[in-house]
């Protein structure tokens, strides 16, 4: 009986586990080793202990400091921008397209989510003739004169807007989803005391889906981190390097021109990995601690 | 209360029109694009119509089937979502509830262990991944495409948080009637969360378009690739674009298989999770 | 849910899928896999031309593959040592790093077994490009270089056709239009700038190392961005951030300065009238058009026999010898026999091949840090020339940039 109770979860568990230390515990692993290497990729990795970390956080004078806080407080810009919109207007959305009297439900939501469906290349392109200053819609339209990708704040609203445009459908769909499993009754008896709409969010739809809360604002959290295909597309990183996010400087130095930098990529990135880490733990604490 | 009701209802549609046109415009305006000639794209101006409507990217793009074979491309896609999503359903709903419904010692440290791991960037994890499916050999192999996504632990997460909001007198009313564990997981548990399931079965369809290093390290071989890889032959990641008409007609041609599977499965995802279903055994 | 029919589907596609992959594998061990990153239209034309010479029925017969990333590619198959290319196109500036890790094979037989590919055949920058120490380790397909493409309606109608007289516009010429353009219109775009800068640095005689180390903050880097930084203060560039190649074909900007293989492009814009010039400099005397080249190469492969070796030769003359078709793609052929062909002289890019002086404009960097230094420019060059870093600052910034990349990339690989 108790060997029965032992063997149990490993029927379940066992198969991803197998998955997961196959095909990201052993490359991650292998990623963390070469962070306290010298590597071009080719040859063997040179063992050089904490040098990398030790530029990356202590060197003022070294190129690789600079772009790795550079990188750093750009990619926590884009998180502290980004993370509160990609959860407050999918909720939105939802909490709207929930209300019993909205028709055309599916139109809108199609509408919402399709954008992420398209290329992010495509997108990039779509967004950046729109914001052209001969041919797009943003200064024809409004009569401006000006060049988004050059000029702060309009550089980060145009990274912004392209990210929002293809990310909210992600976490629309989960909220959808969750409000979906509310039971009716709740509201229902909330109605029946007087609630208002607002009172009824607050009280019953918050709570209800407060397990899919936590997962949306962990993962998108870990997703802004991880942004660099947008900013790359639409402002190359400028002006002055002010868009330019750590996931950009990491890829250019492991794969970009000339002989590739990869153990102080690596030293990057494990760097990162390491704070997405503790802000996600925190994340989950707090959200999670009134629970179990 | 009535007119409460109006407020709401008259806010909601505000809120999700303007949203709405401000999301659909790009979408016409990308789509248009696809039906104009170079000269129109660079001419000064913003018209959201052709003028001149043609259709010459399009016969460009289906044209080219030896370098960019894209139906050959969507085909190949959609064997590998399809086999890719039908496992991680599978393994994802097995482990998630493993992880929320099992007792077992350290289960959430081993989980949160897992999470954390699959945090790190996985940036130089290129070489020693492609070093593993060389092993197995699965270079220009599907397998490559549809296997190592199955150890993501996002969708996990995602399930096993929706399984922790189903409450406990499920399993156990069950067990008093004496269910085995695999009937309580495959009868009670995942029916209710269905619409989950539809959720992250849409999410692995949908793939990962800013994945650009895997699928283009994996193939080789032109015919065996799937959308994702393909259209980075036709579309420079690094904006080196040249014709814009014909990058944006084989981006639309791209999503037409995911948007159909969207509109079919939008019905599901939000169909009530009913927590009152029967605990029928 | 029926979870039977769930478990039948996935047993089918799994088996299908294990199907599907194990036919995968089966490659001919005779062929010659071929990879290039010649994606779009560009993959196209390699492709014809590869059809064209399976035609002739080789013994070896090729297989290209498009890869638009392929220098990951490379890393990752060299760093587990299989499924290495037999042939490779790679850049002019990738020779030197390649070649100091050990990656290239020589191309010692491929020139002994075919005694047309050698140096006379070919034009000279871009054969000596992929030559390291005495060795030969590339044979080059093409010259692609800077361009300066103009707009003919405009140049007419501010009256400046006479600045493409000497066959080279100015700094003088072109400061010569400040204030005298219509607003909206632009004298020249900031498209491929880096390109233009290390142009600017050749024109004065200067270079981007010193015995082998990296030479950025130079006075010649200094002028020349002084130079350009003067035309924007003028208000005759495009501004910073915007599309500057779009906007000289939607007929807003007199001089593009972008590359060769976007003829092809502009030639799809109806009503362009546009012609091509070589890159502005400071004077007619001396010009410099910076180029790179599409070389093939021989990545190490001890699977690579010596026969296939002489497939590989068998192909390389073919190409040599019929790469006319490579020219729709824009880029300057690099054999002689073609470029010296009369149907060569269709294409817009024989302007730089129609005498000495143009073909000497052609400059190939070799340098083994160049890539460093173009990235080095690439990064901070528009903050440069559009006053966002003073020239001093941003001298200062690139020279330590190159330096510590130099430092960190030396692992003797």
């Amino acid at each position: 009986m108790k060997k029965k109770a032992n063997l149990k979860p490993i029927l379940y568990i066992g198969p991803h586990l197998l998955l997961f230390i196959v095909f990201i515990c052993l490359p991650t692993v292998y990623g963390i080793y070469a962070s306290f290497t010298k590597w071009n990729l080719i040859g063997e990795p040179q063992w050089v202990g904490l040098d990398n970390y030790k530029t990356l956080l202590f060197d003022r004078s070294s190129t690789f400091h600079f772009q790795f806080t550079n990188g750093l407080k750009n990619t926590l810009l884009y998180v502290v921008l980004m993370v509160p919109l990609l959860i407050v207007i999918p909720l939105l959305i939802s909490v709207a397209l929930e209300n019993k009297k909205i028709r055309f439900k599916s139109v809108f939501q199609g509408i919402l989510y399709i954008p992420g469906l398209v290329s992010i290349s495509a997108a990039a392109l779509i967004w950046s003739l729109m914001f052209h200053s001969k041919l797009g819609i943003a200064n024809n339209l409004f009569g401006l004169n000006i060049s988004w990708a050059s000029q702060q704040p309009f550089a980060w609203f145009l990274v912004i807007i392209v990210s929002l445009w293809g990310g909210i459908g992600g976490n629309m769909i989960i909220y959808r989803a969750a409000i979906a499993g509310i039971s009716p009754d709740l509201y229902e008896s909330a109605e029946i005391d007087g609630a208002s709409s607002f009172r009824k969010f607050l009280n019953i739809t918050l709570p209800s889906i407060k397990f899919p809360l936590i997962y949306t604002l962990v993962m998108t959290t870990a997703g802004c981190f991880n942004v660099f295909a947008q900013p790359l597309m639409m402002t190359k990183g400028g002006p002055k390097q002010s868009t330019h996010v750590l996931m950009m400087y990491i890829r250019t130095l492991a794969f970009g021109h000339g002989e590739s930098i990869a153990g102080m990529a690596s030293a990057m990135a494990v760097l990162l990995g390491l704070i997405i880490l503790v802000i996600s733990g925190f994340q989950y604490y707090v959200m999670n601690k009134n629970t179990d | 209360m009535k007119k409460n009701g109006a407020i709401s209802k008259w806010l909601a549609y505000i809120f999700l029109s303007v949203l709405c046109v401000i999301w659909i415009v790009p979408i016409i305006f990308g789509l248009m694009t696809s039906f104009r000639s170079q000269s129109e794209v660079v001419s000064s101006g913003f018209r959201l119509l052709p003028v001149d409507w043609i259709v010459d990217n399009y016969i460009a793009i289906l044209e080219n089937t030896s370098t960019a074979p894209i139906l050959q491309w969507l085909v190949n896609s959609l064997f590998i979502a399809v086999s890719h999503t039908i496992l991680v359903v599978m393994v994802v709903s097995l482990t998630a509830y493993g992880y929320s419904r099992l007792r077992f010692k350290y289960r959430d440290q081993l989980f949160f262990l897992l999470l954390g791991i699959s945090m790190f960037p996985g940036v130089v994890n290129l070489i020693p991944s492609y070093k593993i499916i060389e092993t197995f050999g699965w270079v220009n192999s599907p397998l490559a495409m549809i296997i190592p996504g199955l150890a993501g632990m996002g969708n996990i997460f995602l399930v096993r948080q929706f399984m922790k909001g189903i409450p406990k007198e499920f399993d156990e009313s069950a067990r008093v009637d004496g269910a085995g564990e695999f009937t309580i997981y495959s009868r009670i548990i995942l029916p209710m969360i269905k619409p989950v399931l539809i959720v992250t079965g849409l999410f692995s369809f949908t793939g990962s378009w800013n994945d650009f290093l895997w699928p283009v390290i994996v193939y080789s071989d032109v015919e065996k690739m799937p959308i994702t890889a393909g259209l980075l032959l036709l579309q420079d990641i690094y904006g080196n674009y040249r014709m814009i008409g014909q990058l944006m007609g084989s981006a639309f041609l791209a999503i037409i298989p995911t948007m159909l599977l969207f509109l079919f499965a939008q019905k599901y995802f939000v169909q009530s999770m009913n927590l009152n279903a029967g605990v029928k055994g | 849910m029926n979870l039977k029919k769930w478990i039948r589907l996935s047993i089918i596609t799994l088996s299908a899928s294990l199907l599907l992959s194990g036919c995968g594998k089966k490659e001919d061990p005779n062929t010659i896999v071929f990879w290039n990153p010649l994606t779009g239209d560009d993959g196209a034309y390699m492709d014809n031309m590869v059809k064209a010479y399976n035609k002739t029925e080789p013994e070896f017969p090729v297989k290209s593959v498009v890869t638009s990333d392929m220098y990951t590619k490379i890393y990752t198959v060299l760093n587990s040592k299989k499924d290495v290319p037999d042939l490779t196109l790679i850049h002019a500036d990738r020779v030197p790093g390649f070649v100091k890790a050990d990656m290239l094979e020589p191309m010692t037989k491929v020139l002994k077994d075919k005694k047309e590919i050698k140096e006379s055949n070919y034009l000279p920058q871009a054969w000596s490009a992929g030559e390291v120490e005495n060795v030969q380790y590339t044979v080059p397909l093409d010259i692609h270089s800077s361009a300066m493409y103009y707009n003919k309606d405009l140049l007419k109608k501010y009256g400046v056709e006479h600045f493409l007289d000497d066959d080279v516009v100015t700094f003088d010429e072109m400061m010569s239009l400040k204030g005298k353009l219509d607003e909206g219109d632009y004298l020249v775009n900031n498209a491929l700038l880096s390109w233009v800068i290390l142009a600017e640095v050749i024109n004065l005689n200067g270079d981007i190392q010193k015995d082998g180390q990296p030479a950025v903050n130079t006075p010649e880097m200094k002028q020349a961005l002084e130079s350009i930084k003067k035309i924007v203060e003028a208000g005759l560039m495009t501004p910073n951030g915007e599309d500057g190649y779009l906007m000289f074909q939607s007929g807003n900007v007199l001089f593009s300065t972008d590359g060769t293989w976007t003829s092809t492009a502009h030639d799809e814009v109806d009503g362009l009238n546009y012609g091509v010039t070589n890159i502005y400099a400071y004077s007619p005397d001396k010009f410099t058009n910076r180029a790179s080249s599409h070389m093939f190469s021989m990545l190490k492969n001890e699977a690579r026999t010596d026969e296939k070796e002489k497939g590989i030769a068998e192909f390389l003359e073919y190409v040599r010898e019929n790469s006319i078709e490579w020219a729709k793609a824009g880029q300057i052929v690099a054999s002689k026999e073609v470029v010296e062909s009369p149907e060569f002289k269709d294409y817009k890019q024989s302007y730089f091949t129609s005498n000495e002086k143009e073909l000497d404009s052609l400059h190939i960097f070799t340098y083994e840090y160049y890539p460093y230094i173009q990235e080095a420019l690439d990064t901070y060059g528009l903050d440069i020339i559009y006053g966002d870093t003073s020239i001093e600052e941003g001298l200062a910034t690139m020279q330590k940039f190159v330096e510590d990349k130099i430092a960190e990339g030396d692992n003797g690989g």
